[in-house]
């Protein structure tokens, strides 16, 4: 057995230099009236962008954020989920990687951090970014307090109001938490304007971060769909290949759930690239069907369309995503690496709808006692499926997924849908 | 030849025939070894906004773009390579390179070609090649390895490597590791451009095995504060950091 921290890698891995096809790059829309691109340098930190536009397929984790991701609890354990084996009665084995054992409850906090590492050692004290359901938000205002800065968040009101926990664990952080719309911005004016009530959305709180850490000389961190966000989140499936190799076990399917695409990527793309397993599967929500519905095209990130425009499968930004209770998988695209590996069939999809996978949340707590994020039960419902399958062909598979965050969080949610569907 | 080569790119007609006329002639003189020239698109996808502040300039009043091609081929003697995007252009691309050669122009860069088009380009490439014009091959960054080899041998004159992904916009790119990267792939001259900013990133780029650095955006920018005169003295300046290097 090797010292535990050993598992956490020192270097993060890239898949864009091993994918079958060229990327396409960002590209500022026609016509333009100001460049998308150049205004990213005014947004992000400049090592953030820097490894953004990197084709290193190995980069360097600085010493200091290998320390830190040690400090909240890296690597995050592997285990094995014996229980749900049994009540599945398949001879299947099942395993996954806990991301609900970092402090903020989700693998967020991996991005998080080195973004908040770099922003500090640029001399940057203040960090904006805007978030829905609350679980990036978290790892923002922790990541800044560590690193003795400040943050602001722009809360989508509705979150802001229904989801007061979140709130108050961000301000216990040391954030400033606004409800967006708020007065603070140009843009979140404009809206109250027309509508004094607005529920808000993440396009409106994504815009107002932007627009507030422009206006103030902060910086903004991204949590999703960007390539540097994958790539930091590549610390998932590094501890959990060699984590495998510790019990020598070779995994065959690989699966998580997609949002933007950044836990699903971190989790698989190491695998994909160095050839192991032999099937991936990403799980997105049947009531945000952008797998089976999007179109592979260039579309902006954002709703407020500030970031340049990157070629992915999308609903389009203007999409307005049903309200399920996975927060984090309402987003209309997803991450540029993985549409293209989707679209070149090397990584598969799947969707469910919110009964599918309340029910596989229940099966998977009642068995394994970790009541996951929403979001993750995504995952869990096509593992599930999976290992069924293997029973019927009385297949020995080893099927690995990231559990990317616990629900704790989210029990308003889970009583609401027993109450609708349970 | 063993010195390194300045590719100096123009924008067809910017800022005005007269001054246009002059540029690409006094970059010649000022020691660019061949010259790119880019050809109105109708969405200059890949370019920044000082190029595309170029385009739009023009496309208010070039009509006659052959015609001024034309004049720039007996105005220079150094190999002409015109740069559009492919995607303007799959409908009517014989008629285009037909154009080209009776024009007297050399090549053809599209760099769109490995992006939009990559599951074909090998058909666009042989089509290039078939109307007697060169096919210069565009690459960056994104572009698997297997892929920069392969099209490295298959490119006329040099490869194309573009450092950033879009011109003229400084974003934060480690010039050297990228292009050390590319280095070993590439047997053929190895041209390094797209959004080379200063000095000390060309520098850097020959340094790190560039047979030779291509430069657009600085000139438009030139231009636009002090005139023609000053990008071409501009130019020389980067022919004396060429041959330093
Ligand atoms: C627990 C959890 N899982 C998954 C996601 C989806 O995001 P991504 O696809 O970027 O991992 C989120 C986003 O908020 C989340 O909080």
């Amino acid at each position: 057995m090797v010292n535990n921290e050993e598992i956490v890698p020192s270097y993060w891995y890239n898949i864009i230099p091993d994918l079958p096809k060229p990327l396409p790059p960002p590209r500022d829309p026609p016509d333009a009236e100001f460049s998308r691109i150049d205004l990213l340098r005014k947004i992000m930190p400049s090592e953030v962008l820097r490894q953004q536009f990197t084709v290193e397929r190995f980069v360097s984790i600085p010493k200091e954020v290998r320390e830190a991701y040690i400090n909240i609890g890296r690597p995050t354990p592997l285990i094995r989920a014996k229980k749900l084996e049994e009540f599945l009665n398949t001879p299947a084995k099942i395993y996954f990687k806990y991301e609900g054992a970092t402090p903020t409850g989700s693998h967020k906090i991996n991005t998080a951090l080195p973004q908040a590492y770099f922003s500090m050692k640029e001399g940057i004290d203040h960090l904006v970014t805007e978030t829905g359901a609350g679980q990036w938000g978290t790892s923002v205002a922790l990541s800044a307090r560590m690193y003795g800065l400040n943050s602001t968040i722009f809360m989508v009101k509705v979150s802001y109001e229904q989801k007061p926990q979140r709130r108050t664990i961000m301000q216990l952080y040391g954030a400033n938490v606004f409800a967006s719309p708020t007065p603070h911005t140009e843009y979140g004016k404009k809206v109250l304007n027309d509508n004094p009530n607005h529920p808000g959305s993440l396009g409106i709180a994504m815009s107002e971060a932007i627009e507030y850490a422009l206006s103030n000389g902060y910086k903004y961190l991204v949590g999703s769909v960007l390539d540097v966000v994958v790539l930091h989140q590549s610390v998932i499936g590094l501890e959990t290949m060699r984590q495998l190799q510790e019990i020598d076990e070779e995994p065959d399917t690989l699966v998580g759930c997609v949002g933007g695409g950044s836990n699903f990527g971190g989790f698989s793309f190491p695998f994909i690239g160095s050839k192991k397993g032999t099937k991936y599967i990403a799980v997105g929500s049947y009531e945000v069907p952008k797998f089976s519905q999007g179109a592979y095209n260039y579309d902006f990130p954002d709703s407020a369309g500030l970031l340049p425009l990157i070629k992915m499968i999308t609903l389009g930004r203007d999409y307005v995503p049903p309200p399920i209770y996975s927060g984090g998988l309402r987003y209309h695209g997803a991450a540029p690496s993985l549409s293209m590996l989707i679209k070149e069939k090397i990584v598969d999809w799947r969707e469910y709808n919110e009964k599918e996978i309340f029910e596989a949340a229940q099966v998977f707590l009642q068995t394994q006692g970790i009541v996951p994020a929403p979001e993750s039960s995504h995952a869990i419902r096509a593992v599930i499926d999976e290992a069924l399958e293997a029973k019927r062909k009385n297949e020995k598979k080893v099927i690995v997924f990231n559990l990317s965050g616990h629900g704790l969080l989210d029990l308003p949610n889970y009583e609401s849908m027993m109450k609708r569907i349970g | 030849m063993n010195l390194k080569m300045l590719v100096s790119y123009a924008t067809l007609g910017y800022p005005n025939r007269e001054d246009y006329l002059k540029l690409v002639k006094g970059l010649v003189d000022a020691g660019s070894d061949i010259l790119e020239i880019g050809l109105l698109p109708k969405y200059a996808k890949y370019d920044g906004p000082v190029i595309r502040r170029s385009y739009k300039q023009v496309s208010s009043w070039l009509k006659d773009s052959w015609g001024l091609l034309e004049e720039t081929r007996r105005a220079v003697n150094v190999p002409l390579v015109i740069l559009t995007y492919l995607e303007d252009w799959v409908s009517s691309l014989s008629e285009l390179l037909t154009k080209m050669r009776e024009t007297g122009i050399d090549g053809v860069l599209f760099p769109d070609l490995l992006i939009d088009f990559v599951d074909e380009y090998e058909k666009y490439v042989q089509e290039i090649k078939a109307h007697g014009l060169k096919a210069v091959i565009f690459t960056s960054p994104s572009v698997p390895d297997p892929l920069i080899h392969k099209v490295s041998m298959l490119s006329d004159m040099f490869l194309y490597y573009g450092v950033r992904p879009t011109t003229g916009v400084p974003l934060p790119v480690s010039v050297d590791s990228v292009i050390t990267r590319v280095r070993t792939l590439v047997d053929n001259k190895l041209v390094v451009g797209f959004g080379l900013s200063d000095i000390n990133d060309m520098k850097k780029a020959l340094n790190a095995g560039a047979d030779g650095i291509a430069i657009g955006t600085i000139y438009i920018e030139e231009i636009e504060k002090n005139g023609v005169e000053s990008a071409i003295s501009l130019a020389r300046t980067f022919r004396g950091i060429i041959n330093g290097a």
